[in-house]
């Protein structure tokens, strides 16, 4: 391209450390807080963005535009969303108004795959793994897992304003590249994570019939002369294969599943098969 | 009603209300059970009794993920109510579960009222951007997080304000099978989470390794973190096999360079 047709160096803005800072701290603060059914996270992309795009865009119309361009329909994970985010910014920085449209377009097609592995990373596999650490801790009373898990949030959350930053210098050429590598790590976590629910299955989930059959002279404990003879942790494992094909079926949403579990306890209890 | 205890009651509703904040934005403490059950019990003087309470919630949370609003319990609230309630009235776990669960349930569907008044709020704030009324839009998004705290913080008013005696009264009402059904229920409702997350995971892919995980809990007794290294050992193998094969097959059809280093910026 010309430098003619481009704008001249003076008029345009460089975005400075600070104004990143403030973009993701803005976005990592609002997020879903805005969050609503038509346009998911827009207003709390065009809100984070707002200061900055001010800086770059000093006509009024255009700003409006650009701000509008936000306001859009948005949702991914938060920690993609800092990269998207940064990257964005340095296309509006370098071309103005000129990128509108690329720059919707990049959100709109990054914000999907991205969140399928942010989420799956930072809403599934992390609170299982350490929910289900600091949980086993917290019920022997000991606080600890809870407290490193808090303080790995902080931290994590200071990673999140630097992909910002890395969104912004590395920009769509990164995002596209490491998508490959992603993939691959949300597996590897994915065989971490699946490891853990395999033992979960075995200690976490508590079910037991210890009732008690009387055969003339010979007693027979359900639990432990048939279950336990059979393998360890053998309800669980069925209960668990049950709970999960029920899931399968659109009719059954976890509410459902829930009170289903609540009757069954309950009922279960007054028929004295459960103790508590 | 003494200072202290006013002091608490309000503490633990400004705690139910910043959760939702934080789950929305920072995510530092979100609505993990063990987190904000340990918050609420260093609040409410009581820490052993909270971590057993937030401990059970918190494994019965496994898998509930928030993905596009799951409609299952809000597991931070009930903690926040369980801890408050079995810590004021010395009821324990019982009521914890008994009262916690459906204030947690009411909370998901007061979600949905905050989700389309935000509906409003956008519009508002966009109509204002077109009226170039910029510094007015940038007010108006801190409505935002606010209703969004109302979600939880007012379940939790109506609980610390009418609640305790209210409850201990069910409770001496209730039969001794319901409550204890539903101790048992709270033992087995992370079977739910877990079958969530398993759809979530590609479970097909990988079943030797919850086979695996299973085995090493049943048969061997290894608790979780011992499983959690074994499953970060094989997650470390399949990373590096699985990486290197993607940068041979990116490689190959262009130069048969391989470049040797590629698989080691993972920890940069």
């Amino acid at each position: 391209m010309r430098e003619t047709t481009m704008m001249s160096d003076t008029d345009k803005y460089k975005v400075t450390k600070k104004d990143r800072r403030r973009a993701a701290v803005r976005y990592n603060f609002m997020a879903c807080n805005l969050f609503n059914y038509e346009s998911q996270m827009g207003p709390a992309v065009a809100w984070s963005m707002a200061p900055v795009l001010r800086k770059i865009y000093k006509n009024d119309d255009e700003y409006k535009a650009a701000l509008n361009n936000h306001f859009n329909y948005y949702n991914s994970t938060t920690v993609m969303s800092s990269m998207i985010l940064g990257a964005t910014l340095a296309m509006e920085e370098r071309d103005g108004i000129k990128a509108k449209d690329a720059v919707q377009s990049l959100k709109t097609s990054l914000m999907g795959p991205l969140a399928g592995v942010g989420d799956t990373l930072v809403w599934v596999l992390w609170p299982t793994i350490m929910g289900s650490i600091s949980g086993y801790m917290a019920l022997q009373g000991n606080p600890l897992g809870a407290i490193v898990w808090f303080i790995a949030n902080i931290i994590f959350w200071f990673v999140k304003l630097k992909l910002f930053d890395v969104g912004y210098t590395s920009g769509t050429r990164l995002i596209t590249s490491l998508g490959n590598k992603l993939t691959i790590f949300t597996e590897a976590a994915s065989i971490m994570g699946l490891s853990v629910v395999g033992g979960l299955i075995a200690t976490v989930v508590k079910i037991s019939a210890p009732v008690k059959f009387q055969f003339g002279k010979v007693a027979l404990n359900l639990q432990t002369g048939v279950f336990d003879k059979i393998m360890p942790a053998l309800l669980p494992a069925l209960l668990t294969l049950l709970i999960f094909k029920l899931l399968g079926n659109k009719k059954w949403t976890p509410t459902r599943v829930i009170l289903l579990v609540i009757a069954i306890s309950l009922v279960g209890t007054f028929l004295g098969i459960f103790k508590a | 009603m003494s200072g202290i205890q006013l002091l608490q009651d309000i503490l633990i509703i400004i705690l139910a209300g910043y959760m939702t904040i934080d789950q929305n934005g920072l995510v530092v403490m979100s609505w993990f059970p063990v987190i904000v059950g340990t918050i609420a019990g260093i609040i409410m003087g009581d820490l052993t009794t909270a971590l057993t309470i937030a401990g059970t919630f918190q494994l019965m949370m496994l898998g509930v993920a928030a993905l596009g609003g799951a409609s299952a319990p809000n597991y931070g609230l009930a903690t926040i109510i369980g801890v408050f309630i079995a810590t004021r009235t010395g009821t324990g776990i019982k009521s914890a579960i008994a009262v916690g669960l459906p204030v947690g349930l009411l909370a998901i569907q007061l979600e949905v009222v905050a989700r389309i008044i935000a509906n409003f709020l956008a519009h508002k704030m966009q109509s204002d951007n077109n009226k170039n009324a910029w510094k007015k839009m940038n007010v108006e998004a801190w409505l935002g997080p606010i209703l969004f705290s109302l979600q939880t913080a007012l379940p939790a008013a109506l609980i610390v304000f009418f609640g305790p005696e209210v409850v201990t009264f069910i409770l001496k009402v209730v039969p001794k099978w319901v409550t204890d059904g539903l101790t048992v229920a709270g033992g087995m409702l992370p079977v739910v989470g877990i079958g969530m997350l398993l759809h979530y995971m590609p479970v097909k892919k990988f079943l030797p390794y919850i086979i695996v995980g299973f085995v090493l809990a049943a048969y061997l007794k290894v608790g979780v973190l011992g499983i959690a290294l074994i499953g970060f050992a094989a997650a470390y193998w399949y990373f590096f096999s699985e990486s290197k094969k993607a940068t041979d097959a990116e490689a190959s059809p262009v130069s048969g360079e391989v470049p040797d280093d590629e698989g080691d910026d993972y920890d940069e």
